[in-house]
């Protein structure tokens, strides 16, 4: 089973690793092929410019998924290491961070992203501060819970009565105990963090075209879903297999839980 | 009990604080408010500044943002949320139709993730690991990972271009309905196959059960019980984690297909500078957010004796 | 196995009503009715002073003192004929006889003064009517008399714009909107107005004019233009405007006829003429040579556009109907070795409302690639980016623009966008020459000859290289079940009365 997944893994590397050699540029223009169908030249198809789709593609996945792994580290760190300060400290800080971060929590993304546009006006900046904003709550809710939980462990307290300050504590002996689940959850998250991001870009308040993001490139292609359908599925399919093979990862690593 | 009284009491003072981003960030963009709202009643506007100030006056935008803030204040604290800038209508009415149409596209959303969600759980458990299972969990794990904007260009494109069967956008009689509401609910469906799953490999190993199947007998009826009180918890648990998100959240689905709930309207409110708007909306999904959140509570006790 | 047969059912009936539903859902023509979609749903509840003065004239609702002939000369309306009184500030409008609002009541001097008044008086007063000291005021039984603060050589060329309809007096109330269901006077009456999402018109059986094609229109506002085609294609509707032109030849297949016709719109690539390097006229003429806007309208916007040579295209009698020289790389390289400019880098803005914006950036940035010049393209929200633009801290701004002023008139938009003080005058473009010659319409009252001025003045634009103006979009409009249908290029006219049910 394991090693399925990493041929499939590796597959994709080496067609990306190739791709990038032998498709044309993202944007070279091609005016005698225009909204082409799938061929061995343009594997994918070309779009309204006779870009070729498939080196789009490629070029959307390093924007989309360096945006998406970028956000969603700066909310873990932020969000874990929120949530074991007030897991380990307890306390009025142990009660009041859960909640703020319940209340954020409950707010629809793509709605505090339309706010944050709002304010900020489209752009890059919207995106990464929409996300930014509420995606730390899970990770500082769930390294609350695993880290009271841990707090409670005998090796806590032997620990702390040979005399472990409190940060060595949670660096040193809460945090490899906990890693697992965590590392878990940034895996399950990656989805929901890709949802945002991709889905602002389509509303048109984050990447702007003619910069390649899967999200915008959705919604440019809508115009010529009649006569070039390639446009929407090769995006959308890039979607969902990113999206599905991540959550698969988070469920593997997770030892607790089989949904996210 | 009391703890949750005082939750509610508290509901109040929360909105009375969220008043103040939601009045300011709004205002925070590098646009010129007026300018924008000129542009969108007028395509080719180019304002000068005497008609820039006598609109600025007659928006409330003059003097210091606390001033504007206060007055605004006040007259929504009785009632009055505003005129649009850009259609000159009372604020108040739009977003109230606007609520409507998102909550009956929420209802008719879950509804649906409950009507294809619960049954495939249960199938899926009757032989956990066998093909049927593999199948759905499959399916479950791509449902949860598929964004809306996938899917909702996705099902036009099957179901309005190629098949011709249903509507590709507007909002006019149940067939419009069918493919947004089908597009919310892909994920909740998902996830409520997998909350089922579980739980009915979980019923399937109780000792009755077992004793039952084991004697030949259907497990019919205790599965029966069952799965009603899985569709029954489903429900409410999913109406508290995706109500407020459906009602304010489904921007995406209602732009794709064209439907005038609160999504739509804030996404258009918010290019076009439309602040009351934009307030009024955002203080709308605010109130339901905060709301569905103690109300899940509340359920969560009445049903569950053992959280008291 | 019994369990969940009920939930099975549950699911099946839920499919099946969704499915029995839809196929019951699409409004034919029947008869004497009409269904249509328009591109552009109401901006402002149907407010004069904004652009749904004009959407009303679209419809056959309201109608104005005046209307244009196809040479964009003032034809009768609701005036039938107009003269220079003594007083040259002061024109004389005779008021149409037998006509009476949709409410009943007839069309009196005193109502038109109402109407009149109202839009020159309220926050935002339309550009027709702006600042020119606007006043009116009724004449003897039949006639109005209107003055303007200077004398106004356009005065019934401006009374066509759509913002100067006219409504029933009862529609003017204090402090609200004027109310437009069954006030005009037009041919359709606007029955039911179910927001930005549709309305309902019937036919004026006592017009004063041709009598509406149909008993009955349903208009829908469709903003998404695929959505526009399907309708169209599935005869949910019998006319749709703005289709997409990838959509077009799957229209007309399915039995549509679709007329293109030229749209009174520019896209223009405006350079920054403040500062270097496009100070320089070389390196404009540079840009204009590098760029082959025949490819960029016929390939990149794929026939949605007619190439440019001017910034007057066909839709005005005074437009340039030449197309454009293709790209002469070499001259262009010439140009800029020229100006000592051969390595130049620039930045491109342009915003993404209009989805070929950001289509056109690219191509262009591919073009000028060729010949050295690197482009950096920027699309993002313009009204953030417009404080800037106007201030001069720009090199390239991609913009769309219409060259009309809401009647068939170029002088306002030449103004502002090209005099030395013109408040939209986005690449600085100044030169006394010709703000003289723009100056002298002020005095020019024959529309023959302002439009020659027009056509001299965008000549000069073009050959002192101010912007490149790129291609003129066309606009597209579809019938299936229904016939008649008259291209309204300059947007003043009439549209929806014209077309009848066909069978």
């Amino acid at each position: 089973m394991r090693r399925r997944w990493l041929g499939l893994a590796s597959l994709l590397v080496v067609v990306t690793v190739a791709a990038h050699f032998l498709l044309p540029g993202p944007l070279a223009v091609d005016y005698s092929a225009i909204l082409a169908p799938p061929s061995l030249g343009h594997p994918l198809g070309t779009d309204q410019l006779g870009r070729d789709a498939a080196a789009r593609l490629l070029a959307g996945a390093r924007l989309t998924l360096g945006l998406t792994v970028a956000t969603l580290l700066v909310t873990a760190l932020f969000g874990t290491a929120v949530g074991m300060l007030s897991g380990y400290a307890g306390g009025p800080l142990g009660r009041v961070v859960p909640r703020i971060a319940d209340m954020l929590a409950a707010l629809p993304t793509i709605l505090v992203g339309l706010f944050v546009a709002a304010a900020l006006g489209p752009g890059l900046l919207s995106i990464v501060a929409a996300v930014c904003l509420v995606g730390w709550t899970p990770f500082a809710r769930q390294a609350y819970h695993l880290t009271v939980r841990e707090s409670a462990r005998d090796y806590v307290g032997a620990a702390r009565t040979l005399g472990a300050g409190p940060l060595r504590l949670l660096i040193r002996h809460i945090t490899p105990n906990i890693a697992g689940p965590l590392l878990a959850h940034l895996f399950l998250r990656f989805a929901g963090t890709l949802l945002t991001v991709s889905g602002l870009s389509f509303l048109g308040l984050g990447v702007q075209p003619p910069a390649p993001e899967w999200g915008s490139m959705v919604a440019e292609g809508r115009a010529y879903l009649f006569g070039a359908p390639h446009l929407v599925l090769a995006p959308a399919a890039a979607v969902i297999l990113t999206a599905t093979l991540t959550t698969l990862v988070g469920r593997r690593l997770d030892p607790d839980r089989g949904s996210p | 009990m009391t703890r949750l009284l005082r939750r509610l009491a508290l509901l109040p003072l929360i909105l009375l604080a969220a008043t103040v981003p939601v009045f300011a960030l709004p205002r925070m963009t590098g646009a010129d408010t007026v300018r924008t709202v000129l542009r969108t009643r007028t395509a080719a506007e180019v304002p000068d500044p005497a008609t820039q100030a006598r609109i600025a006056a007659e928006f409330g935008l003059d003097g210091s943002w606390a001033e504007q803030y206060l007055r605004w204040l006040g007259a929504a604290l009785r009632g009055d949320l505003g005129l649009s800038f850009i259609s000159r209508t009372p604020v108040g009415p739009a977003v109230g139709d606007a609520l409507l149409v998102s909550g009956v596209l929420a209802a008719l959303a879950l509804g649906l993730a409950v009507v294809l969600g619960v049954p495939a759980g249960v199938y899926a458990a009757r032989r956990p690991g066998g093909p049927l299972d593999r199948l759905l969990t499959g399916a479950g794990l791509v449902g949860v990972s598929v964004p809306e904007f996938v899917v909702a260009p996705v099902l036009v494109l099957v179901f309005a271009v190629y098949a011709g069967w249903l509507p590709a956008i507007g909002w006019d009689g149940p067939a419009h309905a069918v493919l947004p509401a089908l597009t919310l609910a892909v994920y909740p469906a998902a996830l409520a196959a997998q909350l089922v799953r579980a739980e009915t490999i979980a019923v399937r190993q109780l000792p009755h059960v077992r004793t039952a199947r084991a004697k030949g007998l259907s497990p019919g009826r205790v599965l029966w019980v069952h799965t009603a009180r899985l569709a029954t918890t489903s429900v409410l648990s999913l109406s508290g984690m995706f109500i407020a998100g459906m009602i304010g959240g489904s921007v995406v689905v209602e732009v794709v297909f064209g439907i005038p709930g609160l999504g739509r309207l804030l996404h258009e409110a918010v290019l076009a500078q439309d602040l009351p708007v934009i307030q009024a909306g955002t203080l709308a999904v605010l109130a339901i957010a905060l709301l569905t959140g103690v109300l899940a509570e509340l359920l969560q006790l009445l049903l569950d004796p053992a959280a008291r | 196995m019994t369990l969940p047969a009920r939930l099975r059912l549950a699911a099946a009936c839920l499919l099946l009503t969704a499915l029995t539903a839809c196929s019951g859902g699409s409004p034919a023509a029947t008869g004497d009715s009409l269904a249509v979609a328009l591109q552009f749903p109401p901006r402002s509840a149907y407010a004069f002073d904004a652009d749904d003065g004009a959407l009303l004239m679209t419809l056959g609702v309201a109608e104005t003192l005046t209307t244009v002939d196809e040479n964009a000369q003032p034809a009768p309306g609701l005036a039938t004929e107009w003269t220079p009184t003594s007083s040259p500030r002061t024109w004389r409008f005779t008021l149409r006889a037998g006509v009476t609002f949709h409410d009943g009541t007839p069309l009196t001097p005193d109502a038109v003064v109402t109407a009149l008044t109202y839009i020159s008086t309220v926050t935002a007063p339309p550009r027709a009517v702006r600042d020119i000291g606007f006043t009116v005021r009724a004449d003897g039984a039949d006639a109005v008399l209107i003055s303007t603060k200077e004398p106004d050589p356009v005065l019934p060329l401006r009374m066509s714009s759509g913002n100067l309809g006219i409504l029933a007096p009862s529609a003017y109330r204090e402090g609200a909107a004027p109310a437009v269901t069954r006030t005009a006077t037009g041919p359709y009456v606007l029955t039911e107005v179910n927001g930005a999402d549709s309305a309902t018109l019937s036919r004026n059986d006592a017009y004063w004019g041709p009598k509406a094609g149909a008993a009955k229109v349903t208009v829908r506002y469709v903003t998404d233009p695929q959505s526009r085609a399907l309708a169209l294609q599935s005869g949910d509707v019998q006319f749709a405007e703005g289709l997409p032109q990838a959509s077009i030849a799957q229209v007309e297949s399915a039995g549509a006829s679709v007329q293109s016709y030229p749209a009174a719109r520019t896209i223009e690539l405006l350079m920054n003429q403040s500062a270097a390097p496009f100070d320089d006229v070389r390196v404009r003429r540079a840009v204009t040579a590098a760029l082959d806007r025949p490819t960029l309208a016929a390939k990149v916007l794929g026939g949605a556009a007619t190439p440019a040579s001017d910034l007057f295209g066909s839709a005005v009698p005074w437009g340039a109907t030449a197309a454009p020289p293709a790209a002469d790389v070499a001259t262009a390289k010439r140009l800029l070795a020229e100006a000592g400019k051969s390595a130049l880098t620039v930045r491109l803005w342009t915003f993404p409302n209009r989805p070929e914006m950001p289509v056109l950036a690219s191509a262009i940035q591919a073009m000028l690639g060729e010949a050295g010049i690197k482009v950096e393209v920027t699309v993002g929200d313009y009204a953030a980016h417009e404080p800037k633009i106007l201030a001069g801290q720009f090199d390239m701004f991609l913009n769309s623009r219409s060259y009309l002023s809401d009647f068939a008139d170029a002088a306002s938009v030449l103004t502002s966008d090209y005099t030395c003080q013109g408040g939209y005058n986005i690449d600085h473009f100044c030169a006394p020459s010709f703000d003289k010659l723009i100056a002298g319409l002020s005095r020019t009252t024959d529309v023959g000859e302002r439009q020659k001025v027009f056509a001299q003045a965008a000549k000069m634009l073009t050959e002192q290289a101010v912007g490149v103006m790129i291609v003129h979009p066309s606009n597209s409009a579809g019938s299936r079940g229904a016939t008649g249908f008259v291209p309204d290029p300059l947007g003043v006219q009439p549209v929806l009365p014209k077309l009848r049910p066909a069978g």
